[in-house]
């Protein structure tokens, strides 16, 4: 079966550029986080960092509120991403697992809420934040992210339960156990991978968020979050691209890591989902 | 899943008969209180605002009304402002061009890759998917800084790479002040960034195809383009068609990267139909109009997903 | 002194027992003054260093025990949506400072408190008009002028005596000549974005152009007259004299950091300018010279943008009591006479205006103050500096070849966003 090195040499070639494509712009945030500033504003550009250093990094930590802004973000999507993960387990569960008048009118309706265009409702919800007086508050956004991010994970969810033969269940439920036990015995556990790779989908989109973050929070500017805080760096940190690039570093870090634990969950999933459906 | 997919119209004796034959499965009131919650969500802060955002397209609704409260209603009069402007059936239309453009280049290029993927040795293959995953973990705003370093005029690495190949007219060159550059660059950047799930999905689906399939298709004498028409197409085509579907959404709905790198400019060359809502309504305080858009929005992507929407509404009935 | 610093304690216990059952309201507590309550001010980035902004902070939290201000520093980058919101809020930061071609809108909008029977109380009659009139409408005072300031050319004394320029120039002919000169030697002679729409609006107040004009009740955009084409013309001149980017505006990278590299021989700026510039790289302490921008003759000088800002007390503000003690307090004598000779700022008033007397910078505004020009006046304006329009044709006329239409394009539009009614 070993194919011969010359006629794997154009899908080699065209894997490099493919490598090349995709890592080089993150290639050049990090180096150029590392590099001081003479280097980056030199007139010839160095593809390595010759001289690393860490002062860009204790800037961008330096700058006020950096940790606070960090924690806020990291608050707001983990708890977005936890009720997402439950309240979408129990509609899952009934989408897959029972028969009741009206399942497809809410499978469509999911459906048609994963398309929902959310910067639109800008306003509205605005207003409607105002007259409840959840202003300035992380508890709105964590609900606006819950929202959005409910319907992409009964969706997954959903096909990581189809997966899980219903027999299993039934053969507990025969041995004498509840229903609810059967399910917390045999299903959950099968169904734990899945719950972590459908919660990053969620926790990207929560981390990412930025027009309700900016709209909603306007007063208690202690409740910012950091892609708001990122996207006034051209004002905070001025010229200094070093700072900049090691703040979007360090603002990627935790998404990085959370990827590399569960990326091939996430792909096999959808997979499972859709060839089956 | 099952197999016995009922006749379309059902009976509702046939409809009795079955669930009670299957008496485990019906468990009264519990799905009703499972989803409960998720209905509760979506309603209060999904339909809810939509139902606002449509109270808002037909009153006058600028912004001494979102401080006063107290707007007039107007009845279709923002619809007909919109409709009657030349400029909003140019943002129509570069919004398709945008969506069309994205979503070509990315199914294209996913596909090149996966089917690339599958043909490495493992290690080449390990090093490409992790590049993937890298390009995919970066957070919207952070590549969007990226790309506007890469960009920069004067010390942008992509102009010194052009200038040093010989390419002159790049020295300094400002990307961001020409409406046709930025665009690219936009395009380059969206699909960056959605290629590598897109890519590693189709992988992962194409490794689920057996392997008897392509083997057979070999003997048969098939090449590779005939090989991928015939048996790698129809049987992953559920998943390009989820695919397609997620990006299109995603496409079109496109707007923080917009908005931070050219807010929709220069002159309106990158204003798509989420920038201009945005425009209208935080820019220049004209919420209805900005209402009235979203509504449009809402429509358009109802429109163009209803293919996807009926395939699948019809398969829950072959699953149920 | 001793004696507040005995009352503190208490006076702060009081006010914490009053605050704790206070149900929001504003009504003023037994003695008559305002209940002591925590402020949330909002300045603009830059418009004041970091020493007066705490200075002030100190000095009034000790005139008014128990109350605590808060001054968020806000970024100009989407401000309009930033102040509406808050206006629409039920808790807003209790004073704003809004720039004086922004007030109009705000004011109009019905969210911001009238203060026509304070005028007196803040010696109004004395107001410098270019700040009093953007924050009157109906004959209604909303914003209370804070301060103004135009723009100068700061300059490098090292790099101009370097370049053997003894005496700033006063024609635009010497000043091309001599930005010329300086821009050599790794050196730029004029660091100019092309988005600086101020002094693109000078140069065609030059010519005799304007940036729309009025004929009756329409507006009509004028970007495309002989005259203003003529200003464009020049503009593009002098910024190819340096290495300004042509698609950013002064604010994207800050123009004072450009300059602070040392490396820059000029910029255009108001004079305050320099404190950003020293802030970032103090060995240009002392360095800096100020001149008017030249005019196309001797004895005028270049015309300029009479920019500043206004305050503003918000309706949903819920201490607004103590917010004019803040407004009255930036407005008053002793924060307008200590910060104008720092910030070289014009006072919110004339009779203050000797305070200023020996101050370079302020000089050199002065002098081009005499030649000072307003945005035209609509409360729409704001919505033309929101979509950026002049800043994107300023980008096209100086990347692109047909300077012309591009200008009736913009005016076009200008003409379109300044005839909507709000």
């Amino acid at each position: 079966m070993r194919r011969s090195w010359v006629r794997q040499l154009p899908v080699n070639v065209a894997a490099v550029v493919v490598l090349v494509a995709t890592v080089f712009p993150v290639y050049w945030m990090v180096v150029t986080a590392f590099k001081p500033t003479t280097d980056i504003n030199a007139a010839t550009p160095q593809l390595l960092p010759l001289h690393p250093t860490l002062g860009h990094f204790r800037d961008a930590i330096g700058v006020d509120g950096f940790w606070r802004y960090w924690r806020n973000s990291a608050l707001v999507s983990v708890s977005a991403v936890v009720l997402a993960l439950v309240i979408g387990l129990m509609s899952a569960f009934a989408v897959a697992r029972m028969r009741w008048r009206g399942r497809k009118g809410f499978v469509l309706m999911v459906f048609i809420a994963q398309m929902a265009p959310w910067e639109a409702l800008l306003i509205p919800m605005f207003i409607i934040a105002r007259d409840v007086g959840m202003l300035d508050k992380l508890s709105m956004l964590t609900l606006i992210y819950f929202v959005a991010t409910l319907p992409f994970t009964i969706v997954t969810l959903r096909g990581f339960l189809a997966a899980v033969p219903p027999e299993l269940e039934e053969a507990a439920q025969l041995d004498g156990a509840s229903r609810f036990e059967a399910f917390r015995r045999i299903v959950f556990p099968l169904l734990a991978p899945g719950l972590m790779s459908t919660s990053l989908f969620g926790f990207i989109t929560a981390w990412n968020e930025f027009a309700f973050a900016n709209a909603l929070i306007i007063k208690d500017q202690g409740n910012r979050t950091l892609p708001v805080w990122l996207s006034s760096f051209s004002n905070v940190f001025g010229t200094d691209w070093g700072a900049t690039m090691a703040a979007s570093t360090l603002f990627m870090l935790p998404v990085l890591a959370i990827f590399l634990v569960l990326q091939r969950r996430v792909t096999g999933g959808i997979v499972a989902g859709a060839v089956k459906g | 899943m099952l197999t016995d997919a009922p006749p379309r119209p059902r009976p509702a004796a046939a409809r009795t008969a079955r669930q009670s034959r299957r008496a485990p499965r019906v468990a009264g009131a519990w799905p009703y209180l499972l989803v409960l919650p998720t209905v509760a969500g979506v309603v209060l802060l999904l339909v809810y605002p939509l139902v606002r955002s449509l109270v808002i397209s037909v009153q006058h609704f600028r912004i001494g009304e979102l401080i006063r409260g107290g707007a007039p209603f107007v009845g279709l009069d923002n619809y007909r402002e919109l409709v009657g402007s030349a400029e909003f059936w140019q943002v129509i239309a570069r919004t398709l061009v945008w969506t069309v453009v994205n979503v070509v280049l990315i199914m294209v290029i996913s596909t090149a890759v996966a089917l690339m993927l599958a043909r490495l040795g493992r290690r080449m293959r390990l090093a490409v998917m992790s590049g993937l995953v890298l390009a995919w973990a970066v957070p919207v705003l952070a590549a969007t800084t990226v790309f506007q370093w890469l960009f920069q005029s004067r010390l942008g690495v992509v102009n010194w790479l052009l200038t040093s190949v010989g390419l002159d007219q790049f020295e300094g060159f400002a990307w961001f002040a020409d409406g046709a550059a930025t665009f690219t660059i936009l395009v380059v950047l969206v699909v960056w960034q959605s290629v590598p799930f897109a890519a590693l999905t189709l992988y992962a689906g194409l490794t689920t195809v057996p392997d008897e399939l392509f083997e057979s298709a070999r003997i048969d004498g098939a090449n590779a383009r005939q090989t991928f028409r015939l048996v790698t197409f129809p049987m992953l085509r559920p998943l390009f068609g989820l695919i397609t579907s997620l990006e299109i959404i995603w496409v079109f709905k496109c707007f923080a990267q917009i908005w931070a790198v050219s807010q929709g400019g220069p002159s309106g060359a990158t204003t798509t139909l989420p920038v201009y809502a945005f425009q209208v309504a935080q820019s220049l305080h004209k919420y209805d109009l900005g209402a009235a858009i979203s509504t449009f929005t809402v429509v358009l992507l109802l429109v163009v997903l209803v293919p996807h929407l009926r395939h699948l509404y019809r398969n829950e009935g072959a699953q149920a | 002194m001793k004696l507040r610093l005995v009352a503190a304690p208490a006076v702060l216990a009081l006010a914490c027992s009053l605050a704790a059952c206070d149900s929001g309201g504003d009504a003023p507590s037994a003695s008559g003054s305002p209940e002591p309550a925590a402020l949330t001010v909002w300045f603009m980035k830059d418009s004041f260093s970091d020493d007066i902004v705490s200075t002030f902070e100190s000095d009034f939290e000790a005139a008014h025990p128990g109350t605590t201000l808060d001054i968020q520093i806000q970024e100009w980058d989407g401000i309009g949506q930033r102040v509406t919101s808050a206006l629409a809020s039920k808790d807003a930061p209790d004073v704003i400072e809004v720039g004086n071609t922004q007030v109009a809108e705000y004011a109009a909008s019905g969210g911001v408190v009238d203060l026509s029977d304070k005028v007196d109380d803040l010696g109004g009659s004395d107001w410098i008009p270019g700040l009093a009139e953007p924050g009157k409408i109906d004959g209604k005072q909303y914003g209370i002028p804070w301060y103004a300031a135009n723009r100068v050319v700061i300059y490098n004394k090292d790099l101009f005596s370097v370049a053997g320029i003894t005496a700033p120039p006063t024609t635009r002919a010497a000043w091309i000549d001599d930005t010329t000169k300086l821009n050599a030697g790794g050196n730029q002679g004029i660091y100019l974005p092309g988005q600086n729409w101020y002094t693109l609006a000078g140069f065609v107040w030059d010519e005799g152009g304007d940036l729309a004009a009025q004929d009756g009740g329409t507006w009509k955009g004028t970007l495309d007259t002989p005259e203003a084409l003529a200003g464009m013309a020049f503009y593009k001149q002098l910024q190819a004299l340096g290495q300004g980017p042509k698609d950013s505006d002064e604010a994207n990278p800050p123009q004072a950091d450009v300059f602070a590299t040392g490396k820059v021989a000029q910029i255009i700026s108001s004079p305050g300018g320099a404190v950003a510039i020293t802030k970032a790289n103090p060995k240009l302490e002392g360095k800096l010279g100020f001149f008017p921008i030249p005019g196309k003759e001797a004895g005028t000088p270049g015309a300029v943008f009479t920019g500043g800002s206004d305050l503003v007390i918000p309706e949903a503000s819920q201490h607004q009591e103590l917010a004019y003690e803040v407004v009255k307090a930036l407005a008053g004598e002793d924060f307008q006479t200590a910060m104008a000779p720092v910030m070289s700022y014009v006072p919110n008033k004339t009779s203050y205006a000797s305070v200023l007397a020996g101050n370079e910078g302020a000089s050199a505004m002065a002098v081009g103050a005499a030649n000072g020009h307003a945005t035209p006046n609509s409360p729409n304006w704001a919505a033309v500096e929101a979509k950026n329009v002049i800043k994107e044709y300023q980008t096209k006329a100086l990347t692109g070849s047909d300077a012309a239409g591009d200008a009736a394009a913009a005016s076009q539009q200008i003409t379109e966003i300044l005839n909507t009614d709000s």
